[in-house]
């Protein structure tokens, strides 16, 4: 046992004062000389010896009032073997939930600064560890540390937004930190507000007997979001008109009328649209914008709603514009008539106009592969061995290679020496008639004609097509013929990738030329292979950014916190990897990246307390709502369980019992 | 009656030493409402004639017989009917308790047998004198002469209390020497054994005496009025006492009191023994009215 208020205890003491008072009446007695000595003897011996322990016991309970009160007011602390741990060294890891929708209110703020108390209070030398349970959990210092003050101080920095919070990877992570710390004594604390989209499914890790849930933050669920913008064209080009699809979703029960949703490019607002949401309702807003500049560009899409949390009322999305997307167009079966050649349909549709974003150049070889960002071959027999060499550098470095079969390809070559290339071998050349089957296309190639309105893919003929292999598992079919073949294969080499057709790109072998969808079909291929030699501007966290930049000199990259970072490229190729913070990204060339996070954070719904308190005891965890159930809670963990209010009541009852007495011994007194 | 024990309290009277003064005015002053004795002329009382022989006293011849019949006779009286009385009065320690009137229980029994003695002797009766603790101290055989109360008052005078009491002890004695049966009236506060007391007055009662007794009682005896702490100290013995908080101790003291009253009460009426409680602050008076009530009784 031990006393939190020690030097109290010195008023035990005063149980003396009972027996000082007792002592005092007894040595200041009179002395009288009597004569009837025998009435003054008890008759009865079982009768005295009773009434002696009456009065022992009143005056034991005289005694025992003051220094019970001395003793509550020490508030003492029930510890047995476990006050020898009590101010032993310990290694805590805490799991600092910094997602976003920690900005609710105060409750970052909260939890940053009762994660400090904690780190504060450990006894000295102890070990700790932070981990950030927001984007990509990850430990606040690489190596658990025994300078606390160090850990308070990174604390401090620390700021919330970091996205969705990853539960399960978080805990992982902090377990895994704990098992290898060195003190026995253990702890793991999880402060989070407790988000229900956060923690819905978490399987509990390997906790240590002492786990605490901090839960921090009230409910709060009026909120409005921008959840996502669909971008109508992956590649754009300067006057060419990009459609930018909002998609809001009030995750509240109140309704909001003729909210304003503003669409600003790199800062300058645009266009404005109005949209209402009722009760948990979703909408949409559409905005139409040219680029009137190439390069590296910033929309943005922000609701203008007072509501609990701000970080989701904007949506940013990276759009590079492109002054123009060099396509080689290598034709293995040129012709001198019109539309007779492997490539001069392919020409047409990629190049509608002068004004278009593809620029071809048709040439029988694949040379100078480099300068392009897609290269077609459409009909080629065969390559040389540098040619497949230098293209399969190209496709690994990000560029788009496009195969259409043809009468004069050589499939034995393929099938062996430019099986590189080649997403799936040829096996043999089919002459049953048949189309393409019509289906919900996955791949971001195909999505638009998902719409029926932008072409129907069935409404083709195919007299004579390849027959494919059977797809290795390295490849995804894009679509399939009727006949349930490939009609499309897709292979990704390095950060390109390879697509190839079963069916020739001109009008030999299908009517596919002529008809509506050749075009956006061809544009969506081409423009698809091409936005893979571009690295993605647009990540979610935890996604490295990557850029081309033009020579190897050092670049500065400017944070969402606003904090540059030098970077050193390495063959024109720039990495950054610590994108926990979502936000924008800017790199000094300039290039805009957007470290997107999932709006999942949106819904601010949290678990209620009997929820939470079920989820602890799958855990094995105890929930505190406070700093002072934290602090009970841990000082009953380290020295025990204070006991200063059953002592009140035994106070209490004491006195009860003492008046009791005192009045049962005044009545036989009076008798 | 009343108006003497209105006027004669123990305090007043406490002031005059001379016991023969004191039981004289308390005697006189009590005796002035009375009727007149009615135990005026029992002198003697004649019971027979019988004839002279030689060596009878001339003076006791029947003149008148021998006028009427020439012949001697003597008269023959009854035995003088006067009643023999003997105080017992208790010279223990106990006895030398003072309450607040700071008049000890031995000197209101002194008074007391002071005054039943002048009575007594006024009414031409034998009066006797027993002082005693453990044993007796004086013993004064009953005489009717009005000169034995200067004796009686002068032992009395002499006795101080002291020594402890044993009175079943002492009265088994004295039945040995008071050999002709009287009223035995015993000033006492009969602090004791109850049973053993009761069979020494049986033994007296087999020797058909009649007894009173006065109980002497203190009224811090009765009432038992301490509330501090006190260290009772035993008068009869030095080794004796006892520290007591008389609060908690009273209830305990009061049941002994009853059950020491009762019980003694109960022993008297047994024997058919006049019990009377005196207090020491309560008129002479009523020793000297239950007296004479109990005289009219033996006449």
């Amino acid at each position: 046992m031990m006393f939190l208020n020690a030097i109290l205890v010195a008023g035990v003491t005063a149980l003396s004062i009972p027996l000082i008072i007792h002592l005092l009446h007894r040595s200041r007695y009179r002395v009288v000389r009597w004569g009837a000595m025998h009435l003054l003897a008890f008759r009865e011996r079982h009768q005295k010896r009773r009434l002696e322990i009456q009065h022992l016991l009143l005056l034991l309970i005289r005694c025992a009032i003051p220094a019970l009160i001395a003793l509550c007011m020490a508030r003492p602390v029930m510890t047995g073997v476990r006050s020898l741990l009590g101010a032993a060294k310990t290694s805590t890891v805490i799991a600092l939930d910094n997602s976003d929708s920690m900005n609710v209110g105060n409750t970052f703020t909260q939890a940053r600064e009762f994660a400090q108390k904690i780190v504060d209070r450990l006894p000295r030398g102890s070990e700790a560890a932070v981990v950030l349970m927001g984007g990509r959990p990850a430990p606040l210092l690489d190596q658990p540390t025994f300078d606390t003050s160090r850990v308070s101080y990174e604390l401090s920095r620390q700021q919330a937004g970091f996205g969705a919070a990853n539960v399960p990877v978080s805990l992982d992570l902090a377990a895994g930190i704990l098992k290898k710390m060195h003190e026995a004594h253990r702890e793991m604390i999880v402060i989070s507000d407790f988000q229900r989209t956060s923690w819905s499914n978490t399987n509990a890790p390997a906790m240590p007997p002492a786990a605490t849930f901090v839960h921090l933050g009230r409910e709060e669920k009026n909120n409005v979001s921008v959840e996502s913008l669909d971008l109508s064209r992956s590649l754009i080009g300067v006057g060419q008109k990009l459609q930018v699809r909002a998609h809001l979703r009030n995750h509240g029960d109140a309704v909001y009328r003729d909210l304003r949703v503003y669409f600003r490019v790199d800062g300058v607002e645009r266009a404005a649209s109005q949209i209402s949401l009722g009760a948990s309702e979703a909408g949409q807003v559409l905005f139409t914008h040219a680029f009137d500049a190439p390069g590296s560009h910033v929309i943005a899409v922000t609701v203008d709603v007072a509501d609990a949390l701000n970080s989701d009322n904007t949506f940013l999305a990276s759009v590079p514009v492109e002054d123009c997307l060099p396509v080689l167009l290598v034709d293995g079966a040129p012709s001198n008539e019109p539309l007779r050649g492997a490539t001069d349909f392919l020409e047409i549709a990629l190049a509608p106009s002068p004004a278009s974003l593809v620029a071809t150049r048709t040439s029988n070889q694949a040379d100078n592969v480099a300068s392009n960002r897609v290269v077609v071959l459409a009909n080629v027999a065969q390559l040389s061995d540098e040619h497949v060499r230098s293209l399969t550098e190209f496709v690994r470095r990000g560029g788009g290679l496009l195969i259409f079969p043809g009468n004069r390809i050589n499939t034995v070559w393929w099938n062996s020496r430019g099986k590189a290339l080649l997403p799936v071998p040829f096996t043999a050349l089919s002459d049953d008639p048949t189309s393409i089957s019509v289906q919900h296309f996955e791949h971001p190639a195909l999505e638009l004609f998902n719409d029926p309105r932008n072409g129907d893919l069935s409404a083709a003929g195919i007299q004579h097509w390849f027959k494919f292999a059977e797809a290795p598992t390295n490849t995804f079919v894009l679509a399939r013929l009727a006949t349930g073949d490939p009609f499309l294969v897709e292979k990704r080499l390095g950060d390109g990738s390879i697509i190839c057709a079963s069916v020739p790109a001109d009008a030999e072998w299908s009517n596919l030329p002529t008809r509506p969808f050749y075009l956006p079909l061809m544009q969506q291929l081409v423009t698809y292979l091409a936005s893979k030699a571009t690295p993605p501007r647009n990540v979610e966290i935890g996604q490295s950014l990557v850029a081309v930049v033009p020579d190897d000199k050092p670049v500065e990259l400017t944070d969402p916190a606003g904090e540059r970072h030098r970077l050193k490229p390495e063959s024109r190729l720039v990495r950054y990897d610590d994108t926990r913070r979502p936000g924008l990204y800017t790199l000094d060339t300039p290039i805009h990246f957007v470290v997107n996070t999932a709006r999942s954070e949106s819904d601010l719904e949290q678990l209620t307390p009997p929820q939470i308190e079920s989820f602890a005891k799958t855990f094995g965890a105890n929930v505190v709502t406070s700093w002072d159930e934290y602090r009970q809670l841990d000082q009953r963990r380290r020295y025990g369980r204070e006991f200063w209010r059953p002592l009140l009541w035994l106070v209490i009852a004491l006195i009860f019992v003492e008046l009791w007495l005192e009045q049962k011994l005044g009545r036989s007194r009076a008798k | 009656m009343a108006r003497a024990r209105d006027s004669l309290t123990p305090d007043d009277l406490r002031k005059i030493a001379n016991l023969q003064m004191f039981a004289r005015l308390v005697v006189e002053g009590f005796c002035t409402g009375l009727h007149a004795s009615p135990h005026k002329g029992f002198s003697v009382e004649f019971r027979e004639h019988r004839g002279y022989v030689a060596g009878d006293e001339i003076r006791r011849l029947d003149w008148k017989v021998y006028g009427k019949t020439d012949r001697l006779y003597i008269r023959e009286y009854e035995e003088e009917t006067n009643l023999r009385a003997t105080l017992l009065v208790d010279a223990s320690g106990s006895m030398s308790y003072a309450g607040k009137s700071g008049l000890t229980k031995a000197a209101y029994a002194q008074r007391v047998a002071a005054c039943l003695s002048y009575l007594m002797l006024k009414q031409q009766d034998s009066v006797g004198l027993v002082t005693f603790d453990s044993k007796v101290r004086k013993y004064v055989p009953p005489r009717s002469r009005p000169s034995h109360l200067q004796i009686l008052m002068n032992t009395l005078e002499e006795t101080k209390p002291g020594g402890e009491t044993e009175l079943a002890k002492v009265f088994h004695q004295l039945v040995a020497k008071i050999h002709r049966r009287g009223l035995l009236i015993i000033l006492s506060d009969c602090f004791g054994e109850v049973s053993e007391l009761m069979s020494a007055l049986a033994h007296f009662r087999h020797a058909r005496h009649d007894i009173i007794i006065f109980q002497i009682w203190d009224r811090d005896e009765l009432d038992f009025p301490f509330h501090q702490w006190t260290r009772f100290d035993s008068l009869e013995s030095v080794a004796d006492h006892r520290l007591v908080d008389p609060i908690r101790l009273r209830s305990t003291y009061m049941e002994n009191l009853e059950n020491f009253r009762a019980a003694l009460k109960q022993g008297c009426h047994r024997h058919r023994i006049d019990l009377v409680p005196l207090v020491t602050d309560e008129p002479y008076a009523v020793a000297l009215a239950h007296y004479l009530a109990r005289r009219m009784k033996t006449a």
